[in-house]
């Protein structure tokens, strides 16, 4: 259970007549166990979107619901990753991700196990004393997923999780999201402005416009991508390669692209 | 040895030697108005022999240190668990801040003269003008430390369902840390200019005291043997301070690049 909803959003920053409308009627619905990926021009209030459902924000009008219940507190069940890791410099690997299962009242030892076991899984076995200063970039965000993922969450909230990190570092974080969330699926909003960051790894991918910000086009990737059986292939240069692929990429490109050419127009 | 520490020596040797030159040699500066180094000597002797003013020398130097230290703790309990409320709670800020900015242009040494009428000449009145010293210091940097914290930490830490009480522990507290120790020690310089001076106006012992009395006796020789005790307890309770802060703060990057 997981299934996230926006209802007729609205958030206007200052007082109505003279006030900034940054979104407006945002209406969207991500399944349960859905990736949906959101893709938009700087500005069109993509991360605002998502801050509503962590509950960092609230929207002016209309709700944001999950699982039928309206958000009004950020809280564990949506585990956030940042774009900037926002791990704690002063805990070790292993403390950042213990801190939220202790909040849970998971006990020590399964802690432990549950800990490791997600070292193990995002490749940092042997890293769990070292203090986040002393890792690159993609090991610190890998740290970041697996402090969400460790506490199972129904809904995992990405805000441009790899814009940080250099393109090669990148390629193998998105390679290595694509096996965690086919294994481990779980309702995902993923906010990036990477076109084929988003066809590779989401279910369906929700295209936003601005001026005010909304939802323009929500373009379907699962059907084409298990039609075309792009789980097969094990790197994401050979899925890109994909006539299908390339023909929704194409697809997304002159959607935001007509989007510029209004705004220049 | 590195070339650094040589040049420091030799200019340290210099300025001792000038010191005798000019004090013991060409008699340049009188004795009466500038110790010469056996003055000084002969003055380290009898204060640590016979005593001097109430007291040897060790006596002066734990009224002092222990007069420093409470003031000190005092201080600091009270000054940063504000400076942290302040920081954290809009509504605290609004109340206390007003209050704040009144009171603290008023120097701490101001002070001493209605703490003797309220408290006496005892030790509470000199905690008390030490507490209003340091206090300021406590407060305002552990106040900036709170307000400079990252954002997106404070939301990482709501978003894993982080209780208050583990969040003031785990989050606040060491993300803070760095201003907290920079106010622990204006606090501290603050509360070893406090006492002397307090101790200069009146006091039965300590090392204020043996500064005042000498004077009186028209005595440079204890005069700088007072000045030297003083600089030496000030700068090992700070050196103590620096080794503290260097291991609470072991985890941060920026404090060992500064270094």
């Amino acid at each position: 259970m997981g299934a996230i909803r926006f209802d007729n959003v609205g958030r206007v920053y200052g007082t109505k007549p003279g006030g900034f409308e940054a979104l407006k009627g945002v209406d969207l619905e991500i399944a349960d166990k859905e990736f949906m990926a959101v893709v938009g021009p700087s500005g069109c209030g993509k991360t605002t979107c998502l801050r509503f459902v962590a509950g960092f924000d609230r929207p002016t009008s209309g709700t944001v619901s999950v699982d039928g219940v309206k958000v009004t507190k950020p809280g564990p069940d949506r585990a956030v990753v940042f774009q900037q890791f926002a791990l704690m410099p002063w805990k070790t690997v292993r403390e950042n991700i213990e801190l939220g299962l202790r909040n849970k009242g998971v006990r020590k030892a399964e802690r432990k196990e549950r800990i490791d076991r997600i070292l193990a899984l995002m490749n940092l076995t042997g890293y769990a004393d070292a203090f986040p200063h002393q890792l690159s970039g993609g090991m610190q965000q890998r740290v970041s997923i697996a402090r969400a993922y460790v506490l199972d969450p129904e809904v995992l909230l990405m805000d441009e999780p790899f814009g940080a990190l250099d393109a090669q570092t990148r390629v193998v974080m998105q390679e290595e999201l694509v096996r965690l969330a086919r294994r481990n699926p779980r309702t995902v909003m993923f906010i990036t402005h990477a076109v084929e960051e988003a066809v590779y790894l989401a279910d369906r991918v929700a295209i936003m416009a601005r001026q005010p910000g909304r939802v323009k086009e929500i373009i379907d990737i699962r059907t084409i991508r298990e039609a075309e059986r792009w789980d097969d292939h094990e790197k994401i240069e050979d899925v890109m390669d994909l006539e299908s692929f390339v023909h929704l990429r194409t697809q997304i490109w002159r959607s935001l692209r007509e989007e510029k050419a209004m705004e220049i127009a | 040895m590195s070339r650094k520490a040589v040049v420091g020596g030799a200019t340290i040797f210099a300025a001792l030697a000038l010191w005798y030159v000019a004090t013991s040699v060409t008699q340049m500066i009188s004795p009466g108005r500038f110790p010469s180094p056996a003055d000084t000597w002969t003055a380290f002797g009898q204060i640590t022999g016979v005593g001097y003013a109430n007291g040897v020398l060790i006596d002066h130097v734990l009224r002092s240190v222990t007069l420093v230290t409470l003031g000190f703790l005092v201080a600091i309990c009270t000054g940063v668990p504000l400076g942290l409320w302040m920081g954290w709670s809009r509504k605290a800020e609004a109340v206390i801040n007003p209050v704040f900015l009144i009171i603290r242009p008023i120097p701490p040494l101001a002070w001493i003269p209605l703490a003797i009428l309220w408290l006496g000449l005892g030790d509470m009145a000199k905690i008390l003008v030490i507490w209003f010293a340091a206090f300021v210091p406590s407060v305002i940097n552990a106040y900036a430390g709170v307000r400079n914290l990252d954002k997106t930490l404070i939301e990482a830490a709501q978003m894993l369902g982080t209780p208050f009480l583990t969040f003031v522990r785990e989050i606040l507290l060491p993300g803070a840390s760095p201003m907290i120790f920079t106010g622990l020690r204006l606090s501290l310089q603050a509360s070893w200019t406090t006492l002397v001076a307090a101790e200069l106006v009146g006091a039965m012992t300590g090392l204020g005291r043996v500064l005042n009395a000498a004077q009186q006796d028209l005595y440079p020789g204890m005069i700088l043997v007072g000045m030297i005790v003083v600089t030496l307890c000030g700068w090992l309770m700070t050196a103590a301070l620096g080794v503290a802060e260097r291991r609470a703060l072991s985890w941060n990057t920026a404090s060992q690049a500064g270094e």
